[in-house]
């Protein structure tokens, strides 16, 4: 449903996405994962038509962004990290503008305005401006716009930013409903533990390349089996590197106050791992043991934590 | 085309949703239109600019009731309309607000006035009114400054007439000698007055009928005014979308950016339309204008007025940001108004600015419904250029939504 190829997009010197390409396939999530200011947002936008590629192309639903634009964005549904909503016009009047803007009319238009605010939970406030909303209804009613005509085809980007848990938990709810339809989804995020919980596939994002990319087990055998250790505390880094070595594990990060190492078999090798550290001196006030998850991916793969 | 009225019903919609901008857009034009036309004497209809004089004669000599006369004549009375009151009366109705001014003569003022004696007459204007006052005083000037030059050079024949007032010869001198005296005075003065050097003649055309009130000439200027007040409004809606994000939402729909634009020329439409309405109303009702000529002078506002939010709004797109083109957008109009016509007519403009005021944008609306509304040209001539000022207005438009198409995005 989603195929970029070699898409790059400069502005001057500065090339904000490096030469990207990905697919996504209907009835799936696909996630791209990445630190703010990775390039997610600029992805998506040439993806959804906003902006012009430099390079590479992009099609959507068989149609090219740039030769078949009108074909391309029709099915497309947005929602985008920032509201974009009328906020001086109901819940009902927003969605049923957004609804026509795709072609939907008369009552099936009307039809669907009224399962769209029962989906996101605004049906008892329906008639009310979006202003006298909190911020999650204003996102969920966000979420309803990009929804509200049935795309094939679902850009989210960075969704749940500033949402209450109970909004985030619903939007999860929707995420999922829209995928076991059937629609391809495209869902950007810092947040690893939702890029976890929703993605069938991801890619991690870095300064504007795609620098990992696969299923979450695809991604999970990046460590070759090692389970991550972390430790909370005091630390000599010198000596602390030399211990870790001996002991044939691979530091993920290290500074004075917390140590990461992947090493095989965690649960068995903690206690070797706690003496070997003790003994360099160290104050260890904390201790997790735990598989590698995408932090820790991102941690190995660029050196530096995600939500940096 | 469906999704375009779509739009602008939408656009409709949030502005009666947040109705301060609308009831603003009505009133202001409304309030400074009618002190407008309060401070430079009113007049409705089809009546004339006059000024109301009450006076009170307590001297009723020869030389007052002349006054009283000159002030009486055709071409005075066509500006100001003398009623003789008694003293109190003329002092309560001034108190009141009834009347331009109050005009006492003085008891002796005539034969104080022959015998060239310090002699005033007392003058109490309406202070709320501005151009009428100033009309009587500046009239009463030239008055007096004319019976000045009478006094010099037939003083001693009007002492006479004034002395011999009520009998039936003159008293003191032969009617013979006095008429030769007169004669020859006259005869010696004809040289410099008959014929005048230069004579002027008014080829202004007039329309037929009555003369045309200030609110009359007023109410063109108001009506754009609140088609004005509400084009800016609607003319920084493309950096409010923008900043909403709903304008990158369009972008992303399949519908075309430029139709963006055409639904917000049609929502300006509307807009002139429903913010004049109400105003021409009370004007029609004020003025007493036939409502045959409502619709027509309506959809003359509804078609061209958007000619104003066009200006703006490709004001609003050069601008480098929203704060900016508020700012430059309403540095512009306020201009525009005063030298389009809107706070004052042409007809009381320098010659120079009326000429300006011709080429404005909302000149050429004012000026054709003004036109049309004193009953200069009927309906097809008001919209005989109708086409030429929409054309300007959507090239205009479209020019914006060609300029803006990069910063909507950026």
């Amino acid at each position: 449903m989603i195929e970029v190829k070699d898409l790059q997009k400069s502005y001057g010197d500065l090339i904000a996405v490096d030469r990207v390409s990905f697919s996504a396939k209907a009835g799936t999530v696909f996630g791209l994962l990445g630190p703010n200011g990775a390039g997610k947002s600029t992805t998506i936008s040439c993806i959804s038509g906003l902006l012009k590629p430099t390079a590479g192309s992009i099609a959507v639903g068989g149609f090219d962004m740039v030769s078949e634009a009108v074909k391309a964005k029709a099915t497309l549904g947005i929602v985008p990290q920032e509201l974009a909503i009328y906020e001086d016009l109901s819940a009902r009047d927003n969605l049923t503008y957004w609804g026509a803007a795709y072609g939907l009319k008369g009552a099936g238009l009307k039809q669907r305005v009224d399962h769209i605010l029962n989906r996101i939970g605004l049906a008892d406030r329906a008639d009310d401006l979006p202003k006298e909303y909190s911020g999650g209804m204003k996102r969920r009613l966000n979420f309803g716009c990009g929804l509200v005509h049935e795309p094939k085809i679902l850009l989210l980007d960075e969704p749940t930013v500033g949402v209450d848990p109970q909004s985030r938990e619903r939007l999860f709810d929707l995420v999922n409903e829209e995928k076991a339809k059937g629609t391809c989804v495209l869902y950007t995020t810092h947040y690893m533990e939702e890029a976890e919980k929703l993605c069938d596939e991801l890619a991690i994002i870095d300064h504007g390349k795609i620098i990992a990319e696969g299923t979450l087990k695809d991604l999970q055998a990046e460590f070759g089996g090692n389970d991550i250790i972390q430790l909370s505390g005091v630390f000599d880094v010198t000596l602390v590197e030399q211990a870790v070595a001996e002991l044939g594990a691979e530091i993920l990060s290290v500074n004075t106050g917390a140590l990461m190492i992947a090493i095989r078999d965690g649960a068995r090798n903690l206690s070797s791992v706690l003496r070997v550290i003790g003994e360099t001196g160290a104050d260890i006030h904390d201790t997790r043991l735990s598989e590698p998850n995408l932090e820790s991916l991102f941690l190995k793969l660029t050196g530096k934590e995600l939500r940096a | 085309m469906r999704f375009i009225f779509i739009t602008a019903g939408k656009e409709l919609k949030r502005r009666f949703n947040d109705p301060g901008g609308l009831i603003s857009s009505i009133m202001i034009p409304f309030v400074i239109g009618f002190l407008m036309a309060s401070v430079m004497g009113g007049g409705g209809g089809q009546s004339s600019l006059n000024a109301r004089l009450l006076v009170t004669d307590l001297d009723d000599s020869f030389v007052s009731q002349s006054i009283m006369r000159a002030l009486s004549q055709d071409q005075i009375a066509d500006v100001i309309v003398l009623e003789s009151v008694t003293q109190e009366v003329g002092d309560q109705r001034i108190n009141d607000g009834d009347g331009s001014g109050h005009l006492v003569i003085p008891k002796g003022f005539g034969q104080a006035w022959l015998n060239r004696e310090e002699v005033a007459l007392e003058l109490t204007v309406n202070p709320s009114q501005y151009v009428s006052p100033r009309m009587i005083r500046e009239m009463l000037e030239s008055l007096l400054d004319l019976g000045d030059y009478l006094h010099k050079v037939f003083g001693e024949e009007l002492k006479i007439i004034s002395n011999s007032l009520g009998g039936d010869e003159l008293v003191g001198i032969s009617t013979s000698a006095f008429s030769s005296n007169i004669t020859d005075k006259v005869s010696g003065i004809a040289e410099l007055v008959f014929p005048p050097a230069l004579e002027v003649e008014d080829v202004t055309p007039k329309p037929e009928g009555t003369t045309v009130g200030m609110a009359l000439l007023m109410l063109p200027g108001v009506l754009v005014m609140a088609a004005f007040f509400a084009a800016n409004g609607q003319s920084s809606n493309f950096w409010i979308e923008k900043e909403r994000g709903t304008l990158g939402r369009w972008i992303a729909s399949p519908n075309a950016f430029y139709s963006f634009w055409i639904a917000q020329w049609f929502t300006a439409m509307a807009l002139t339309a429903i913010v004049a309405a109400p105003i021409m109303l009370a004007g029609f009702l004020y003025l007493g204008i036939s409502f045959e000529k409502y619709f027509a002078a309506l959809g003359w506002l509804a078609l061209t007025g958007p000619i104003l939010f066009a200006v703006l709004s490709l004001i609003q797109v050069l601008s480098p940001s929203k704060k900016a083109g508020g700012m430059i957008s309403t540095l512009i109009m306020f201009p525009l108004l005063m030298a389009g016509g809107s706070f004052f007519p042409t007809e009381t403009m320098p010659p120079f600015i009326a000429t300006i005021a011709e080429y404005t944008p909302n000149g050429r609306v004012i000026e054709p419904l003004k036109a049309y509304l004193i009953g200069e040209f009927g309906a097809s001539g008001l919209f005989s250029n109708v086409l030429g000022v929409m054309a300007a207005a959507l090239l205009l438009v479209l020019l914006s939504g060609l300029l803006s198409a990069r910063k909507a995005l950026a």
